[in-house]
């Protein structure tokens, strides 16, 4: 007990640290995130639009209201925001794999994992953070929610969830590069995937769809369950207070199987000759 | 202090054949080949040892010094620092050691090296006054602090070995492995790398394993030698009686007054041009002294030296050219 404690003070000083240097790159290239700053929250700005759009032209998506899917929308984009600050490494696994650039990870005392992720925070994805916020925020105030402290804890948790699964599926997709020894580039399918599963409800999908992103790929657990169960709207799966909660869960499962498929197919890292 | 038991590493290699009939095949039967890069190597090694772990290229080398520090996973057998498993207690035994590849850098590229440093301190848990002593220790060996505040990235490779180097030891290691750490290096870099060893071991009883291609670095650092090929082990022992061993002999080159070169006893004669000839003979044999004092009987001597065999020979022979 006392030697977990120690080594959570040990990660936690390391995170901090990560952490610091990553806001002094800020400091130190300013033009840098200036540029992201404005291209980065535009792309979302302009999917949001196009909602507003087809709400407009169709009354509402599936029974979902405009107020409704700006909430859904904002909390689907603040959870990708926190994969890309954490876990958009992720994306670039197979060539750590077939470069050998875990060796330097490996020779030092820390879970490989955690040093591929957190010495590689993107600082630069809190730039995704804002529009998230905004939309949220609108979305807050068209439904009209009563902000108490159990909404606020729903909404942290279920977004500590959301992004623990988004992040679990890169690890799962990554890992793959240590079984096929090749790298395939797929953050930006997997992004489109995404987006088109947790910005929208899934229920104007087929119901053999909904399954699966249900029970096999659980992204149904990223937005659309959580946010069904914080606005009230019903869905034949599970509803209620507890969703949110479940998410985390489902964060958890995610993550913590991909990390095994992680660290098995470590062990069949063969690094790189040179 | 390190036990190598029985070591083996197999690589797998997708076997690709040219063309779209290959590409056909791949797709049917991925042709997986295996490379057994490193067959059954058993050593041990004393704390506070330096070994020259030597071989041509494709040896092992690097593959056994990944292996020894945890990158790879054995595909057989066991490396035990200080009795502890390194493949099964990965965490606690790679704090022991320190690991410097010649050929890539362990740092981050977009960090200043300072940055890099203090990113260690934490990771190793180093006492800020520990840290400070050994920056200062190290800085008196290899002049750190003038490029502390410079990106990795726009550092010479001089400069950057250095930092990989200071780097491997911010957290006092016992072994320190070195991949090739004087590639690439100018002749002064090179001799404060080689100090560096040197006082480390000194100062601090690091033990070190050093792979090189430098028959300088072997001459100037090595007490101890490990020979492989083919992932095999040819030869493990003190350099100088491994030298004794595989060359048992020295040439006395003698230089006479005329082209006439006689025969002496116990020696043979390999050579002969102009005036100039050139005698092997056993250690166990005969004396430089007895060669000369015969031939001076049959001719007169204007000049004599003596080549010994040396450590390229040893390796010429070991590696069975
Ligand atoms: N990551 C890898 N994947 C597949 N094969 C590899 C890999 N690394 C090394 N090999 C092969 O394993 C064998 C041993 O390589 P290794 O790098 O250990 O040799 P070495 O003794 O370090 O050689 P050098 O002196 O050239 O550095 C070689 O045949 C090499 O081609
Ligand atoms: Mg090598």
């Amino acid at each position: 007990m006392k030697k977990a404690f120690k080594e959570l003070g040990h990660y936690l000083d390391v995170t901090i640290q990560v952490i610091k240097m990553a806001f002094l790159t800020i400091v130190e290239y300013p033009a840098n995130i200036a540029g992201w700053m404005i291209s980065n929250p535009i792309q979302f700005i302009v999917g949001f639009a196009t909602i507003k759009f087809v709400v407009e032209s169709f009354g509402e998506i599936n029974g979902w209201n405009y107020g409704q899917l700006a909430f859904l929308y904002g909390l689907s984009v603040m959870s990708h925001a926190l994969s890309m600050i954490f876990f958009v490494q992720g994306w670039f696994m197979g060539y750590f794999v077939l470069e050998g650039d875990f060796d330097r990870y490996l020779t030092r005392p820390m879970s490989v994992l955690y040093q591929f992720f957190f010495t590689n925070i993107n600082i630069f994805g809190i730039t995704d953070l804002i529009p998230g916020i905004l939309v949220f925020v609108y979305g807050c105030i068209k439904c009209a929610v009563q902000v108490t402290p159990f909404f606020v804890l729903q909404v942290l948790v279920m977004l500590i969830g959301a992004t623990l699964i988004r992040g679990g599926i890169y690890i799962f997709l990554g890992s793959t590069s240590f079984y096929t020894k090749s790298t395939t580039d797929f953050g930006m399918y997997t992004q489109e995937i995404m987006d088109k599963t947790t910005l929208y409800p899934i229920s104007m999908y087929p119901e053999s769809l909904q399954f699966i992103l249900t029970y096999l790929i659980p992204i149904g657990w990223v937005s659309f369950y959580p946010v069904s169960s914080l606005l009230g709207i019903e869905n034949s799966v599970l509803n209620g207070m507890v969703v949110p909660f479940v998410t985390l869960l489902v964060g958890l499962l995610v993550i913590t199987l991909s990390g095994l498929f992680f660290k098995a197919g470590l062990k069949k890292y063969e690094s790189a000759g040179n | 202090m390190i036990d190598v038991v029985n070591l083996c590493k197999d690589y797998t290699l997708k076997r690709k054949e040219p063309g779209l009939k290959g590409a056909f095949k791949g797709l049917v039967n991925p042709g997986i080949e295996k490379i057994h890069a490193v067959a059954d190597l058993s050593f041990h090694i004393d704390a506070g040892e330096i070994v020259g772990f030597i071989g041509p290229n494709g040896a092992g080398k690097s593959t056994t010094i990944k292996m020894m520090s945890g990158i790879l996973t054995p595909s057989s057998g066991s490396v035990l620092i200080n009795g502890a498993d390194i493949t099964k207690h990965r965490k606690e035994v790679v704090r022991n050691i320190g690991v410097v590849f010649g050929q890539r850098t362990q740092l981050n590229w977009d960090l200043r090296l300072g940055e890099s440093f203090e990113l260690l301190k934490h990771i190793y848990q180093i006492d800020q006054k520990d840290y400070d002593r050994t920056i200062d220790e190290l800085d008196s060996i290899l002049g750190i602090k003038e490029i502390i505040n410079q990106p990795v990235r726009q550092m010479s490779l001089g400069q950057r070995v250095k930092g990989d180097l200071v780097a491997s030891m911010l957290h006092s290691p016992k072994v320190l492995f070195l991949d090739e750490p004087t590639i690439g290096l100018d002749v002064s870099s090179k001799y404060a790398l080689r100090k560096f060893i040197k006082e480390i071991n000194k100062l601090r009883q690091t033990t070190v394993i050093l792979t090189t291609h430098d028959l300088g670095d072997i001459q100037e650092l090595c007490e101890r030698l490990i020979i492989i090929n083919h992932g095999v082990m040819m030869e493990d022992g003190n350099l100088s009686e491994i030298v004794d061993r595989i060359a048992p002999y020295k040439t006395l080159v003698v230089e006479f007054y005329d082209e006439k070169a006689p025969e002496a006893n116990f020696c043979e004669m390999i050579e002969h041009s102009g005036n100039i000839a050139k005698y092997k003979f056993m250690k166990k044999d005969t004396t430089a002294a007895d060669i000369i004092a015969d031939l001076s009987k049959r001719q007169t001597i204007k000049d004599v030296s003596i080549e010994e065999a040396g450590i390229d020979d040893i390796i010429k022979i070991a590696y069975g050219h």
